[in-house]
């Protein structure tokens, strides 16, 4: 499979024939356009040769032909999480819909690369491909060279956007087919935004989702991503979430991943300004066969800044899960201070998880701790529960949704972490009625 | 009927056997004192009759209120009204300690074909128990003895004895770790659930509970067999001359 995943008639059949959009875009575009083309060519999808691919195999992907949707096809079920009403985005394989959204109120911008003109296009031209470069790994490539559309949106300085934004990204088709959302996340100085990223398709049909999300935080502000992760149970999904961050900057994500048979979240921040604080969580609820690989790179490029990651993980029946947790200290990043956990209970015997640090520390005055540890649910805390009455089964859903909960309990607005508890307490107990 | 009969109770782990034939039989309103020096098996014959399954139950017979209590889940056992407050409470982070609590005592009720209680009177339970262990209210929203004192894990115990109202109790070395106003809270606690329906066993190794909670018979756990049973007055001697003195089994039990 390795030799299929560098060969060009294959590496040429997953490029985009013919123009992506209806016009082909301005120069600078088409220049990064056709680096990514080449660079794609040149590298290829990552194999496990690639120490930052060993435990994901993606053949998977080499196996099947995907053909690209552009179209903004009819919206498939409703995939948005229960109880938001407030601004709602939608991507369609993609494409910005703007029939299907719900647009937040000014000042908050949403702009499309394809419409863009004037200074918005200029933004588009500083922004776009200045943290995910195509030399990352060939699915950065890719996704440049594929995507249908980019979606920018847009908090300008000194707003605290109180209702959480979504962006519900839907996969919509009936045959193997690849989509490539590209999107843009500006925030402006001293302001305050939470986000919410879901990601949806079919069950049973194999298809890649590869996206790319790139956030730019101004100095002082506070921003929170969430991603919940529901694509179909077939399906491949790709993430590359980078996020620059200024000075003084609170910045909190949370992947929660539950949907897609292979996925992979790459989370790439960089704490460019001094005084800052990057939380990275992580929640992943697997069954079947499911492969989910979180891989997180903690950029540390200025001094006095903090960062804390939990990564947890339940597997069930033969899922797998890996986690990696990079974190660089760059000379003269003095005052770090780096804080990595990851967890994970295996309700299976089949289920497998790995985890492993992987620390470069340049700087002297720097406090790095990891740690992680991997089991089956505490049998001492199972006897307790049912010494009191507890049916085995409702014992340990009681231990997984436990397990769960401080993962949960970070998430700052209230409303959200209340629908996210919800949805966790569904999916687990979906988890414990597989097992048994 | 005898609350609880144990009859030449036979138990160990992986090859080796910890309790080599015990025999006791606790009657209504009757509460039981085992004492035995460390490592005797008083906690193992305590998690045994709890359902315990690290422990293999080799041979013998327990019975419950006449049924045959070693063919039950823990859960079964709980639920027909066994209660074991533990030794070394385990500390269950995320779960809060009133969602435990009204969870298993629901499930008892579902058992006994009752109604579920709502929240309301749930509370109310709550606070009046609570009330009887001078425990705070903030109590219930904290997690399952997650950083609970020694003190605070026994009382919590006592509560959920006091809240799933048992027929038998197990104590294992609940005075062990508490000081003398929080011993006498709890042997408070246990004291208001002796009545006539109800067996208590106390399991500990020092004489000083049983100055709070009296018991009506005293028996010496060793080597797995128990070899001396008496009444209250036999704690007092075995505080005053260890358990020395008994090296010749007690045939006559
Ligand atoms: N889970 C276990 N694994 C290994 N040995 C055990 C275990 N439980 C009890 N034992 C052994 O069985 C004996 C009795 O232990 P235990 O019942 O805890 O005594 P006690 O409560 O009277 O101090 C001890 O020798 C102890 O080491
Ligand atoms: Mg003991």
């Amino acid at each position: 499979m390795t030799q299929l995943m560098s060969n060009t008639s294959y590496l040429q059949g997953l490029l985009a024939t013919g123009p992506n959009s209806s016009t082909p875009g301005p120069d600078w575009l088409q220049a990064r356009r056709e680096e990514a083309r080449q660079q794609w060519l040149r590298a290829g999808l990552p194999t496990n040769t690639d120490e930052q691919w060993r435990f994901t195999d993606l053949s998977l992907l080499a196996e099947t032909s995907f053909s690209i949707r552009h179209s903004a096809a009819a919206m498939a079920a409703d995939g948005r999480p229960a109880g938001s009403d407030g601004a709602e985005l939608v991507l369609i394989n993609g494409k910005f819909s703007v029939q299907a959204s719900r647009l937040p109120p000014a000042p908050v911008r949403v702009a499309c690369l394809d419409q863009a003109s004037g200074a918005e296009l200029a933004t588009f031209e500083n922004l776009l491909g200045a943290q995910a470069r195509p030399a990352h790994h060939g699915l950065i490539a890719l996704n440049t060279a594929n995507f249908s559309d980019v979606v920018l949106v847009e908090v300008p300085g000194g707003v605290a956007v109180e209702q959480p934004l979504n962006l519900v990204v839907h996969s919509v088709g009936a045959e193997p087919f690849a989509s490539y959302p590209r999107i843009l996340l500006k925030v402006g100085d001293n302001s305050s935004v939470t986000v919410v990223f879901s990601f949806t398709g079919p069950d049973n049909l194999t298809y890649l989702t590869n996206s790319v999300l790139e956030t730019y935080v101004g100095a002082g502000s506070r921003v929170e991503l969430v991603k919940i992760q529901r694509e179909g149970t077939s399906s491949l999904h790709i993430g590359s979430d980078y996020a620059h961050l200024d000075k003084d900057v609170r910045f909190q994500s949370l992947s929660l991943n539950q949907g897609g048979l292979l996925v992979r979240n790459n989370v790439t921040v960089t704490l460019a300004g001094p005084g800052s604080e990057a939380t990275l969580n992580g929640l992943s609820m697997t069954a079947g066969r499911q492969h989910v690989d979180n891989h997180t790179m903690l950029d540390h490029a200025r001094d006095h800044c903090a960062s804390h990651e939990l990564y947890k993980s339940l597997l069930a029946g033969r899922s797998s899960g890996t986690f990696t947790g990079k974190i660089l200290v760059r000379p003269g990043s003095q005052k770090t201070d780096a804080k990595q956990t990851s967890k994970s209970v295996l309700l299976s015997g089949q289920a497998s998880m790995n985890s492993q640090p992987q620390l470069e520390i340049y700087a002297d005055d720097v406090k790095c701790t990891h740690g992680s540890t991997n089991g089956p649910l505490d049998e001492e805390q199972l006897f307790y529960l049912r010494a009191r009455g507890l049916a085995y089964n409702q014992a340990r859903a009681m231990l997984t949704v436990a397990f769960a909960a401080d993962v949960l309990a970070r998430v700052w607005q209230p409303a959200l972490r209340g629908t996210l508890e919800d949805l966790v307490v569904a999916e687990l107990h979906r988890l414990e009625r597989e097992e048994f | 009927m005898p609350i609880l009969e144990i009859k030449d109770l036979k138990a160990g782990i992986a090859g080796r056997e910890i309790l080599r034939g015990v025999n006791l039989t606790i009657a209504p309103g009757e509460v039981h004192a085992i004492m035995g020096p460390n490592g005797s098996g008083k906690s193992t014959l305590a998690q045994v009759l709890a359902g315990r399954d690290t422990y293999v139950v080799t041979g013998g017979e327990v019975r419950l209120n006449g049924r045959d209590l070693l063919e039950l889940s823990p859960e079964e056992r709980a639920c027909e009204g066994l209660f074991l407050a533990f030794q070394y409470p385990v500390e269950i982070p995320g779960v809060s300690t009133s969602y435990f609590l009204k969870a298993a005592l629901n499930a008892v009720r579902k058992y006994h074909g009752e109604p579920e209680l709502d929240a309301m009177d749930f509370l109310k339970l709550m606070k009046q128990k609570m009330k009887l262990l001078d425990m705070d209210a903030s109590f219930l929203s904290r997690a399952v003895n997650e950083g609970f004192s020694g003190g605070e894990k026994k009382r919590n115990e006592i509560l959920q004895m006091a809240v799933l109202d048992p027929k038998l109790a197990i104590l294992d070395e609940t005075d062990s770790g508490l000081d003398i106003d929080a011993l006498r809270i709890v042997a408070g606690g246990v004291n208001s659930l002796r009545g006539p329906d109800r067996g208590i066993l106390l399991v500990t190794h020092y004489q000083r509970l049983l100055n709070y909670i009296v018991p009506d018979y005293v028996h010496v756990l060793r080597d797995g067999q128990i070899i001396k049973s008496g009444d209250k007055n036999l704690a007092l001697e075995l505080e005053a001359r260890g358990y020395g003195w008994l090296e010749e089994p007690a045939a006559a039990h």
